[in-house]
C-alpha cells in the first residue's frame, strides 16, 4: 500500500523534495520487476498487497492523469511537502472513488443488456450446433460401432430412425436393385406394431367388479342370481327408461355363461313368473295421458325382455310425440298381450320343470341301480380274489415243505459220506503206523547186526587215524628241530663272524638270516633288538682293539686324574704337570683313586672280562669320566651284542629241549 | 684297516673322542692365547707410538689384556666342559 500510495504520490509533486524521494525510489526501484508484472503472472515473491492495483492502478491513472492536469496547474504554486506527499493519497482516494467507481459501474450497464441477449442467443444456438453435431457423430459412430449402436437407437430419441435410414441408405448403395423394404425389420421402420394393450395379460389382483358383472364368480354372496341385480337395478329403473335398459345387455350376457342344467333348475324361472306378473298391473294403471314405461325387471327371459325394451321405445317415442292417447289403447293392447306370453312363458316354464324332475328321479333310480350292480360286482371280485389267495397260499407252502425236505436229505447224505470218510482215513492212519513200525523193526534187526561188523572197521580207522596223528605230531618235532639247527646255525655264524673279525665290521646279513628264521619266537626278536643299531651296522670292536684303545684312554685319563671339581685352567695346568709324577699302580690295586681303577681295569680287561672292566670304568667320575666315555660304549656295545647272542643261543638249545 | 678307514673320518668330524676332548681345549686355548696377546701387543704398540710418545708400558698394558681375555676364556671353557652340558634341558628353579 506504501508503494502504491508513493506511486500515486509521485506526478503530484515531482519537483518538491526530489532528493528525498530519489531516495526513496530506489528501494521502490530495486522491486520493481515486482510490480511491472500481470497481475495474471505474478510470482511468488510479490506480496499480497500489490494486485489491488489491477482496479486501483487503473482508477489511480485515471486520477494521477486527472491529477496531473490538475497538478501542472498547481504545481507552481504550492510545493508540497514530504508530509503533504504522504498524506496526499491517503486524501486522495476519498476523493477519487466517486470518480473512478463511477467510471467502471456506470460504463457496463448500457452494453450488458445487448451481450446478454447475444449471449444467450449465442449459447442457444451453440447448444443447437453442438447438439447437432453429436447427434451427427452419434449417428455416425453408431453406423461404425455395434455397442454404440445399441446404445444409441435405444436411449436417443429418433436416433433409431436416423440410424435406420443411413444404414437403408447405405444398404441402397450397395445394392441397388434390391428390394430394400424387406431387409429392414418392420419393427425398425415403424410399421405393423404389435402394440400391446397395458392390462393384457395376467394380473396379481382379483377380477375387477366391473368384469365381474359379466360373471360375478369371484364376488361374495349368491353367484348370478337374478335377485340382487334387481334390487339394485329396481330404483334406477323407475326413474329412467334407459338404464332399464342398459341393465338387460348384463343379463344377456350372463345367460351363455350358464349351464344348460342352470337354465333347466326351476328357481329362476319361478321366480321370473311371480316377479313378472305383478309388474305389468302398475304399467295398466297408470297409462292416463303419458304412457308408462313398461317395467318388468323380473322378466330374465331374453326374448321377453327384449320385447319390452321395443315396447319401451315406442312407448318413449309416442310420449315423446305427445299422442298417448292415441296409442293408450293400442299399447294396452300390447302389454296385455305382452302378460299374456309372460304367462305362458312361465307355465311352459313349469311344465319344462316338471318334465326335468321327472328325468332327475330317473337318473335317481338308475344310479341306485348302477351301484347295486357295482357292490355286487366288487364282492364277487373279493371273492376271487380271496380264493386265488388262498390257492396260492396252498402252492406256495407245499413247495416250501419240498424244498425243506430236500435240503434235509441233502445235509443227511453228506454228514453220512464224512462219516465214512473219517472211519476210512483212520484205517488208512493204522495201516500206515503198522507199515513203519515193521519197517523200522526190520531195520533195527538189520543195524544190530551190521553193527557187529562194522563196530571192527570203525577201531581199525581210529588206529589208523591215531597212527596219523602220531606221524604228524612227528612231523612238527622234526621241524622244531630243523629250526633249531637252524637257529643255531645263524647264531653260530655269527658268533663266528664276530670272532674271526681282526677289525670292526657290520653283520648286519648274518643277523637279517637270524631273525628271518626265528621270526615267529619273541624272545630272539627281543633279543635283536636290544642290540644297538650302530652296533650291527658298524660292527664290534675286537678285544684286542679294545686293550689298545684302552692304553690311550688311561694315558688321558691319567692326565686329568689331579682335577678337583669346576677346574679352571690353573688346576689343569697344575693336574698336567703333577700326573707325571705319579707312581703308577699294577695288579689289582686296592682303592677307588683313579690311578687303582685304571689298573684294575686293565688287569681285567687282560683277563678278558670285558664285563668287569667296564664297571670298574664306569666307577670313575668327573673328567675321567668324560674322557672314558667313548671307550666305555665301544665296550658296552660288544657286551650287548655278546648278551643278545647268548640269549639266542639258549633260547635254541632250549627250544631243542622243549621239542620232546 | 680298508674298511675301518672310511668310517673313522665320520666319526671325527661328527663328534671328537672323548679322550682327545681335553687336548682339544688346550689347543684351542693356546691358540685364543696367542693372537689375543698378540692383538693386545700390536694395539698397546699403536697406541704408544701415536698417543705415549713410545713408551713401553702401553704395549705391555696392551699384551695384557688380551693375554688375560684369553686366559679367562680358557678358563670358563675348562669349567663348562667338566659338568655334564644341560643343552635342551629345562632348568627348574625353585
Amino acid at each position: 500500500m506504501l508503494r502504491a500510495s508513493l506511486l500515486r504520490a509521485r506526478p503530484i509533486a515531482p519537483a518538491a523534495g526530489l532528493q528525498w524521494r530519489v531516495a526513496n525510489r530506489f528501494f521502490a526501484d530495486s522491486k520493481k520487476p515486482d510490480e511491472t508484472l500481470l497481475p495474471g503472472s505474478q510470482s511468488a515473491k510479490t506480496n499480497i498487497e500489490i494486485p489491488s492495483p489491477t482496479l486501483s492502478t487503473s482508477s489511480t491513472n485515471a486520477s494521477s492523469v486527472s491529477a496531473s492536469t490538475i497538478a501542472a496547474s498547481e504545481v507552481p504554486k504550492t510545493p508540497p511537502t514530504p508530509q503533504e506527499v504522504r498524506s496526499a493519497p491517503v486524501v486522495q482516494p476519498a476523493t477519487t472513488p466517486p470518480t473512478g467507481t463511477g467510471s467502471a459501474s456506470v460504463a457496463p450497464p448500457p452494453s450488458a443488456p445487448k451481450p446478454k441477449r447475444r449471449r444467450f442467443r449465442r449459447f442457444l444456438l451453440q447448444l443447437l450446433v453442438l447438439s447437432a453435431l453429436g447427434y451427427a457423430g452419434g449417428v455416425w459412430y453408431s453406423l461404425v460401432s455395434d455397442n454404440f449402436h445399441d446404445f444409441f437407437t435405444e436411449y436417443i430419441p429418433f436416433g433409431e430412425d436416423a440410424v435406420g435410414f443411413f444404414e437403408e441408405r447405405e444398404y441402397r448403395k450397395r445394392f441397388p436393385g434390391q428390394n430394400v423394404q424387406q431387409r429392414l425389420h418392420p419393427q425398425l421402420s415403424g410399421e405393423q406394431k404389435v402394440t400391446i394393450p397395458g392390462r393384457h395379460g395376467l394380473t396379481s389382483r382379483v377380477a375387477d367388479e366391473g368384469e365381474a358383472s359379466g360373471s360375478n364368480l369371484g364376488a361374495t354372496g349368491p353367484h348370478v342370481s337374478a335377485l340382487e341385480s334387481d334390487k339394485t337395478k329396481k330404483p334406477d329403473s323407475s326413474g329412467e327408461t334407459p338404464k332399464a335398459t342398459s341393465t338387460a345387455p348384463p343379463a344377456l350376457a350372463e345367460k351363455p355363461t350358464d349351464s344348460l342344467t342352470h337354465n333347466l333348475l326351476p328357481k329362476d324361472a319361478v321366480k321370473d313368473t311371480k316377479e313378472a306378473t305383478p309388474a305389468p298391473a302398475p304399467a295398466s294403471s297408470t297409462p292416463a295421458k303419458m304412457i308408462d314405461n313398461l317395467d318388468i325387471p323380473s322378466a330374465k327371459e331374453p326374448v321377453v325382455q327384449d320385447v319390452v325394451k321395443i315396447l319401451n321405445d315406442l312407448i318413449t317415442v309416442i310420449n315423446a310425440d305427445s299422442a298417448a292417447s292415441k296409442y293408450s289403447s293400442a299399447i294396452d293392447k300390447a302389454k296385455s298381450e305382452l302378460g299374456k306370453v309372460i304367462s305362458d312363458i312361465t307355465t311352459l316354464k313349469e311344465s319344462e320343470q316338471k318334465a326335468a324332475e321327472d328325468k332327475i328321479r330317473s337318473a335317481h333310480l338308475e344310479f341306485d341301480t348302477a351301484a347295486k350292480e357295482l357292490v355286487r360286482r366288487l364282492e364277487a371280485q373279493m371273492h376271487e380274489q380271496e380264493s386265488h389267495w388262498k390257492d396260492e397260499f396252498e402252492t406256495e407252502r407245499e413247495t416250501l415243505a419240498q424244498t425243506y425236505k430236500h435240503k434235509l436229505d441233502s445235509e443227511l447224505e453228506a454228514a453220512k459220506k464224512v462219516y465214512e470218510q473219517r472211519v476210512k482215513n483212520e484205517l488208512l492212519e493204522q495201516s500206515i503206523a503198522l507199515q513203519k513200525s515193521f519197517s523200522s523193526s526190520v531195520r533195527d534187526r538189520v543195524e544190530s547186526e551190521r553193527d557187529g561188523r562194522l563196530s571192527k572197521l570203525n577201531e581199525l580207522s581210529s588206529s589208523v587215524q591215531e597212527l596219523e596223528k602220531l606221524t604228524w605230531e612227528w612231523n612238527s618235532v622234526i621241524d622244531a628241530n630243523l629250526k633249531t639247527q637252524h637257529l643255531v646255525v645263524a647264531v653260530e655264524a655269527v658268533k663266528a663272524k664276530l670272532a674271526n673279525a681282526e677289525t670292526p665290521r657290520p653283520f648286519v646279513n648274518e643277523l637279517a638270516a637270524l631273525k628271518e628264521i626265528a621270526s615267529d619266537d619273541p624272545v630272539v626278536s627281543a633279543a635283536i633288538a636290544s642290540i644297538n643299531p650302530a652296533a650291527y651296522q658298524r660292527g664290534v670292536a675286537t678285544p684286542a682293539h679294545l686293550i689298545d684303545r684302552f692304553r690311550r684312554v688311561s694315558a688321558e685319563v691319567r692326565k686329568a686324574a689331579l682335577l678337583p671339581e669346576d677346574a679352571g685352567i690353573a688346576s689343569h695346568l697344575a693336574s698336567l704337570a703333577m700326573s707325571k709324577f705319579l707312581f703308577k699302580k699294577s695288579g689289582l690295586a686296592v682303592g677307588g683313586d683313579v690311578e687303582a681303577v685304571l689298573a684294575r681295569t686293565e688287569v681285567l680287561l687282560e683277563e678278558g672280562d670285558l664285563d668287569g672292566a667296564a664297571r670298574e670304568m664306569n666307577g670313575l667320575d668327573g673328567w675321567a669320566k668324560v674322557l672314558s666315555r667313548d671307550w666305555l660304549g665301544e665296550v658296552r656295545r660288544v657286551l650287548e651284542v655278546r648278551q643278545a647272542l647268548d640269549v639266542i643261543s639258549t633260547e635254541a638249545r632250549l627250544n631243542s629241549l622243549l621239542v620232546d | 684297516m680298508s674298511e675301518s678307514t672310511p668310517t673313522a673320518p665320520v666319526a671325527r668330524t661328527t663328534r671328537p673322542v672323548s679322550e682327545s676332548l681335553l687336548n682339544e681345549k688346550w689347543d684351542r686355548c693356546l691358540s685364543s692365547m696367542l693372537i689375543r696377546s698378540g692383538l693386545g701387543l700390536s694395539f698397546g704398540i699403536v697406541f704408544s707410538v701415536l698417543l705415549f710418545k713410545r713408551r713401553a708400558w702401553p704395549a705391555t698394558v696392551g699384551l695384557g689384556f688380551g693375554a688375560g681375555r684369553a686366559w679367562e676364556e680358557c678358563d670358563s671353557s675348562f669349567k663348562h666342559a667338566a659338568a655334564p652340558s644341560k643343552d635342551g634341558l629345562r632348568v627348574l628353579r625353585p
